[in-house]
Parts: C-alpha cells; structure tokens; sequence
C-alpha cells in the first residue's frame, strides 16, 4: 500500500510546546512570626494580663478582707446568742419533762427514776444532756433534721 | 476490771493503752479523781472505797444513765400519744435546730 491509512486516531501525546517543568525545590512552611517575635508577644501578653488580673485582685481581696471582719466581729455575738437558746430550751425541757412524767411512779425530774445521773455532783448542778435527752420531746422530723446537719458538716 | 497487768514489763508496755480523757474530754475530772482514788487504795481496796467515784466516770464516759433517761421519757410520751392525752400541738416540744 502506497499510502498507509491515515486515520485520525487520539493520542496521548505531550501538550503543545511540551511539559513545564516539574517544581523538586523544598518549599518550606510560610512563617508568620519569627522567634524571637513570639516570645516578645508572649511576654507582653503576660504582662497585660497580669496588670489586668491585679486590677480585679484587689478589689477582691478588699471585699474577702471586708467578710472576714464581718465574720469575726459577729461570731461571738452568734454563740452567746447559741447559748442563750440552748439554755431557755434546758429549761422548757425540764418543764416538759415534769408535765409528762407527773403520773409515772418514782420518777423525779432530772434523774433516772430517783437515781441521780452524777452521784458527787450536788443535785443542782447543771448536768448538760446528751443529744437524746436534749431532743427527746421533740418531733422525729425535727431531731433528724438536726442530725442529718451534723453529718453534713 | 483490769487496769494493768499483774507485772509490767516493756513487752507488756509494747500494747499499753495510751489513750485517756485527760488531753480532751468532758470525763477529766472524773477521770483524775477515779485514778487518784485508785492510786490511793491499789486496785483491791479501791475497787471497795472509789465505788462512786468509778460509777460518775464510768457514767461520763458511756452515758448510760442520760440514755436510759431518755428512752424512759421518749416511752412516756409516745404512751401518752397512742393514749390520746396528748394532741395536735401538745404532742412534742421541738427545739430550735441551730441551738444545740
């Protein structure tokens, strides 16, 4: 055959003008801060931060202070006025105690069936109760109201 | 009651009680007048003459008499409730719950 079949056929040929050239160089990250400018804006940073903090941290401690001397002032005051509870309900106990075990033979207030609970202490001295003598003519919701604090605390 | 063994010895002092009311505790004074009584008389004699003097510090330290007193008034009362003598508000006596 004198001519050969020149049928149009695709070919993966190269692009017109040939490749570009392919790119081997290392390319290294962009940096945005150098070192030093990194520890220079943490620093200054810090040291806003820390001016700013101490604004607010005085301010605090004054008010912490303030509470403290609230609190200290008042504390006495509370406990005497603790005690002075204590002992009023001492006494209505005692009344309590003598209006319910009037009709119950040998029975005298403040000791056990006549028998004293301190034999060499004289019989007016103050005995201070247990926690169940001192709640025993109270409500069971209140005495385990006042037990369950306790064990909170 | 045994206060101290028989003889007393380092090997006995290795489990000794170094435990008493004397540092902190409501019982020190009974505490102290019950030993010193003892210490007086020896355990045989004063078991006899510190009689009383062991009964206010065995009461201190255990409260049985402040207990038995408090469950004998706890019975009167619920006595007194299951009768019907007590009502309504009568019933109990609360007390304030921040004063003990």
């Amino acid at each position: 055959m004198a001519e050969a079949c020149q049928i149009a056929r695709k070919q993966d040929l190269p692009p017109p003008g040939g490749y570009k050239p392919i790119p081997f160089k290392r390319l290294p990250a962009k940096q945005y801060f150098s070192g030093y400018a990194m520890f220079a804006g943490y620093a200054g940073m810090t040291l806003v931060s820390i001016y700013l903090y101490n604004l607010t941290c005085k301010k605090i401690t004054k008010n912490e202070i303030e509470m403290r001397s609230a609190k200290m002032a008042i504390y006495p005051m509370l406990l005497a006025e603790r005690d002075r509870e204590y002992l009023k309900q001492l006494r209505r106990n005692r009344d309590a105690e003598a209006e319910l075990m009037r009709d119950v033979p040998g029975w005298e207030v403040g000791t056990y069936y006549g028998e004293r609970v301190y034999k060499l202490l004289p019989p007016d001295a103050l005995v201070e109760p247990i926690f169940h003598e001192y709640y025993a003519h109270s409500s069971p919701t209140e005495w385990f109201k006042r037990a369950y604090i306790k064990l909170q605390s | 009651m045994s206060i101290s063994p028989y003889f007393r010895s380092p090997f006995t002092d290795i489990t000794g009680g170094m435990i008493s009311h004397q540092m902190l505790g409501n019982c020190q004074k009974q505490e102290m007048r019950y030993m010193d009584c003892l210490e007086a008389y020896g355990l045989d004699r004063g078991r006899v003459k510190c009689g009383e003097l062991f009964d206010d510090f065995h009461e201190c330290q255990t409260k049985t008499k402040q207990f038995k007193r408090f469950v004998a008034i706890r019975k009167e009362r619920e006595r007194q409730i299951a009768e019907g003598k007590l009502k309504g508000d009568e019933k109990f006596l609360s007390p304030r719950v921040d004063s003990f």
